[in-house]
Formats: C-alpha cells, structure tokens, sequence
C-alpha cells in the first residue's frame, strides 16, 4: 500500500504479499506430496489445476472484471469439449477413408475409429501437434459463438436475472449432448484422437507440460488484457453501467465482448480436457464441476484477481485430489456415522464457500484498487505535473 | 449564436406523474445555461431525457441540427454531449486518475490491440497529461492516485465534473455541481467553466445554489412541475414573480 515509493520496504512489501507466502507454501506442499506419495500423484493435481486455471481464469474475467453473474461457465467448456469431441476426428476419418457421418459417433464404430486416427497422428508429429492447435481453434470458435449466442438474450437483464439465465443455458448442451448420440456418443461417449501418443512413454508428462504453459499463458494474456484501457473499461461497467454508457462506453458490446472472450478460453479448456481424459462423455460435464467449482475457486482466491485465482484453484485441486484419492481408504470409519465419504468432494465445496464469504468476503489475494496504467509512468507523468509527492 | 441544443415538447411521465411536461428549450452555443428549479421540478429527468438514459414518451431532442431522441448515451457522447450525474456515480474499484481517463476514448479499448501495449501507451500519456491538469483545476490532484472510494461527498462531485471535462464534449450538462461544494470552490468551478467556454465548449447547469451561479450564466429556465415557467437573462427570470412564487411562495396577505 503505501511506501511504495521507499525503496528500502520495497523488498519486504514483496514478502509480506499474500500471494507470494500462498505460493510458496503451495510449492511446499507439492513436494512434501511428490516425495511422500510420489510424482503421478503431483502430476494429476498439475494437470486439474492446469485446466481449470483456465475455466476460472475465464470466470473471472465475465465476473470478477466485468461484473456479470456468470452461473453458466459449463456451457462455454461443453461447447469446446464437444466439439472436440466431435469434429477433428470426423474431419481426420474424412480424409482417411473411415467413417465420419452419423456412424462415427456410434459406439460400435468408434472404439475402432478414433484408435486407427490415433495410430495416424503417432506416425507425424507435425501432424498430431496440427492436430491439437487446429482442436483449441476450433474450440475457441465455438466458445465465442456460444459466448455471443448466450449473450444476445440475456445482455440486457442485470445480476440476478442474468445469473438465472446464464445457469439454464448451462445445463443445455449437456442434455442435447446426453441424448442426441451423432454428436458425441450420447450416453456412451466418444473416444478423441490422442495428439500425445506420438510421445507414447512420456505421455502424460507432456500433456502436463503443455497443459501447465497453456494455463500460463492464458493468465499473460488475461494479466495484459486487463491491465489496459480495454480493461479498465471493463471494470467501468463492473462498478457502474449507467456512468460507464455516460462515459461513451457501449455496454452492451463491452459485456458482449467480456463473454465471447471468456468463453471462447473456458471452451479452451474443456478441449484441453477432452484431450488429455482421451474420453468426451455428455453427463460428466456437470454444472457442479465445471460452474460452481470455479466460482469455489475463485472466490478463495480474490473475486477479480487474476493471480489470486491461480493460486485459489492450486489450493483446492489439491484438496479435491487428496480427497478423491483418499476417501474411501482415509476416510472409510465415516460410514459407521451413517456418512458416505463419497460426498467428502462436494461438502469441501460448500465449506469453503461458507468460509470464504463468512470471513475473507474479498479472498485470499483481494484485488487491489491501482492505475491501469504501468505505475512508473503514471507516476513519472506526475511528477512532470508537479504533483508527484503524493500518495503512492 | 446558433442553438447547440434544443427540446421540443419533451415529454416523460412515470405512472400518473408527468415528470417533464411538453418542454421546450433551447441552448446557445458557446453559452453556460441555468436550469433552475425546486425539487421534484424534473431538472434531472430533463438532463436524463436528452442525454439519452431514459426515454421520452413524446417529443425531439435535437443536437448540432441531429435528432437524438431516442439514442442510447454512448452514441451521444460520440456526438460530443455528455453529463454529469447529481449523485455521484464514480467507479469505486478505479483510482481518481482512472475515472478521468475513463471518460475519454483511447485505442487500448479494442479488446484486440488491448494486448499490445506499444498501440495505446502514448495516447495513453497525453491523455494523462490533461487529466491531471483537469484534476488539479477541480482540486483533486492531491487524491490523483488513490481509490476513487475513498473521496469524500464533495470531491466525488469534483471527479464528475472532471470526468465531464475529460470527454472533450461540445456540451456538457452538469447536474448540480457545487452542490456541497464550499462558495470559494464553487466560484472557481464556474469562472473555470467560463474559461472553458472561450474554448467553445457550452454548459447546460442544473443548480440549487442560484446565488453563486446566477451571475456565471448566459441565460436561464425555470422549471416547475415539469414545466418551463420562465426564461431569459437571469436577471429577468430571477425577478419573474413566477419564479418568484414557487421558490418563496404566494404572499398571502396581499
């Protein structure tokens, strides 16, 4: 806050922040489990954490910078894990020979179809890494499609309402996809081409790797996309719309364009996880994972702080990991309570959303109120005005 | 001089109340207005009608010869006509800096060039540059780095004025601005106001404080109930026992 101007506190302003102590005591823990229950275990945590960096990242930007009540952010992740689910492969069978129409989809075809792509795409590696790239493009597509579509009817409406809307789209695809089997199998499930088995004996440590520098540079990006007029515009019509409209700012399109970027990256990650799960099954894209996770998330770790949501979703996936892992064998002697341990998950979510609200309403790295602009040069510009003493 | 602004037969009513009446005005170019009137007279649903937050039910506003009935604010502002708001409405979560460079237009809001830095940064600096000679002739370049939240009422008013500044509009309707405002800041407001208009920028003032504003303005309407009672050169207007009567009441005994 203040002596920022101080050189000498400068160093301990650095160490006193919450997200730098949160982060290394995250490291912390990732070791202490790398070297006690061993590295696949650390690995499944980065993978998780990697993708739904993405989804609460995106989030957050509709939420936390914009200020839409986004109860819907499964749709966005649906419509890119569908897709995925449903075209490249399609289009790689196409021009292969196999079948691609209605046919590809049916459970019969596709546990023959998808390994043969999958063969394909481990003989070239241009062709598997095309593969992926050409996969998160279209799933980028089909994001800001759905994110303008979604947004057409429910723009005009306000919190609550919005909110409302937002969670009934959500639930739509996953029942169009659930029952509708051409498009990814329906009740069985589709199988995706695997883009990593060109790197078959280190397959999962590259989907990590890549997963993990994915989920980086969606945070750059959201970081730069923040920090900038178009950011600050954002949060305008966040703390006030009326005045925003005033200021010259057409709301309507800025909340557009908030949603179709937002869910042009949640759909990014829900490819991403279709690719490294290897799977696209309808029912498992549920509201409670993939909307109300993330707003778990994000609410721990700062509404509106992009760095604070990194470190909220690190902190709980590795909760929600060792609990999945765990339930049953740590956590067995419940039942003698009458309680499954299964429920363990989802009581963890309720809990952390009681506890945030109830004491940390702002999360674990609130977002600080400061200049848009880099604060060397506002503060330069300052000076040069004769007014640069002031507070910092 | 030419007519900036004009309303004609602006009417809005909420329910049974009819809030503006069939009013027609009229603002100069180049000239400080003053719209006067008691409370609940409909200064404010007059400003929100012609700068477009609310919708007439019958009647034109016409702007620079354009009509703007109709027109949502945004594409307003980009005809050059912005206003500030009576209760202040500053965006909590900006720094003062921030809400001022809000109100101007800067090519890092394109969501695509947003990212790269080098495309915005310097029309970003000029434009820091005048609104920090905005925010000291308001007052507030002491508070120019600090959450706009933690202002108090009457430099909340300021950081509205200097937000209307900042658009580099052709008219900026200010809805009270000295209201709470100490009479030597409120005096430098208006002179302020009245260099700006050397600059060719006009004013349309709504305002309480008829004494420290009246002799800053060029012409003047009075409002009651809706509608226009009076208008003309302040004095004449401030004299109309029209006007008279609704500020201090009917005599009564005569």
């Amino acid at each position: 806050m203040n002596g920022v101007d101080k050189t000498g506190s400068r160093m301990q302003d650095v160490w006193m922040k919450n997200e730098v102590v949160i982060g290394l005591v995250m490291v912390a823990v990732l070791t202490v489990i790398m070297l006690t229950l061993g590295l696949s275990l650390v690995l499944t945590i980065l993978i998780d954490a990697a993708v739904f960096t993405i989804v609460t990242l995106s989030l957050n930007l509709e939420v936390g910078h914009t200020g839409i009540s986004q109860f819907g952010r499964v749709l966005a992740v649906i419509a890119g894990a569908f897709v995925v689910g449903a075209v490249p492969g399609r289009v790689l069978a196409f021009l292969n020979g196999l079948p691609y129409g209605v046919s590809y989809a049916d459970d019969a075809v596709n546990y023959k179809v998808v390994p043969a792509i999958s063969d394909l795409l481990a003989s070239s590696l241009p062709l598997s890494v095309g593969f992926l790239l050409f996969s998160f493009l279209l799933a980028a597509v089909a994001g800001a499609a759905v994110g303008w579509l979604t947004s057409r009817p429910a723009i005009r409406l306000k919190e609550a309402y919005l909110g409302i809307s937002l969670l009934a789209f959500g639930d739509f695809f996953m029942w169009v996809g659930h029952n509708w089997e051409p498009l990814v199998g329906g009740t069985t499930a589709v199988f995706v081409p695997d883009p990593f088995r060109v790197v078959w004996g280190s397959r999962f440590q590259v989907v990590v790797i890549v997963a993990v520098i994915m989920a980086f540079l969606v945070y750059l990006y959201l970081e730069k996309l923040t920090r900038s007029p178009f950011g600050r515009t954002l949060h305008m019509v966040r703390d006030c719309d009326v005045a925003a409209a005033v200021c010259g700012k057409d709301i309507v399109r800025i909340r557009t364009q908030s949603l179709m970027i937002g869910s042009a990256l949640a759909a990014v990650g829900g490819a991403l996880y279709v690719i490294y799960a290897g799977t696209c099954t309808a029912i498992g894209f549920t509201r409670l994972t993939w909307t109300f996770w993330p707003w778990a998330y994000m609410m721990l770790g700062g509404i509106g702080s992009n760095r604070g949501v990194v470190l909220g979703v690190l902190m709980l996936t590795v909760a929600r990991t060792l609990i999945i892992t765990y339930r049953s064998t740590l956590f067995g002697f419940l039942l003698t309570w009458g309680i499954d341990p299964m429920w363990l998950e989802y009581t963890l979510m309720g809990l952390v959303i009681m506890l945030v609200v109830l004491f940390m309403p702002h999360g674990l790295v609130p977002a600080k109120v400061e200049s848009i602009l880099p604060a060397g040069r506002v503060r330069k510009a300052a000076q040069e005005q004769g007014f640069g003493a002031t507070v910092g | 001089m030419k007519t900036l602004l004009a309303t004609e037969g602006l009417t809005k009513a909420f329910g049974g109340l009819v809030a503006v009446n069939r009013v027609s005005l009229e603002v100069r170019e180049n000239s400080l207005t003053l719209l006067i009137g008691p409370n609940g007279s409909g200064k404010t649903t007059l400003l929100n009608l012609c700068t477009g937050v609310l919708k007439p039910d019958s009647g034109r506003v016409v702007f620079r010869d354009q009509d703007i009935t109709g027109l949502e604010p945004h594409q307003i502002y980009e005809l050059g006509f912005v206003r500030t708001f009576q209760i202040p409405m500053p965006f909590i979560a900006l720094t003062v800096l921030d809400n001022v460079l809000g109100a101007m237009r800067s090519p890092g809001e394109d969501p695509f060039r947003a990212v790269t830095k080098a495309a915005w940064i310097e029309r970003e600096e000029e434009h820091m540059e005048r609104a920090l000679a905005i925010l000291e002739k308001v007052g507030l370049e002491r508070h120019w780095n600090m959450p706009s939240a933690s202002l108090g009422a009457a430099q909340l008013k300021m950081l509205e004025v200097a937000r209307g500044l900042a658009s580099g509009a052709k008219l900026i309707a200010l809805d009270e601005p000295i209201g709470g405002v100490d009479p030597a800041r409120a005096g430098d407001i208006l002179t302020h106001l009245t260099e700006l208009k050397k600059e060719g920028i006009t004013f349309l003032v709504v305002e309480h404080r008829i004494d420290i504003a009246a002799p800053f303005a060029d012409h003047m309407y009075a409002l009651d109930r809706g509608s226009i009672i009076s208008h003309g050169p302040p004095d004449s207007v401030l004299n109309d026992p029209k006007v008279i009567e609704v500020y201090i009441g009917r005599d009564e005994a005569c």
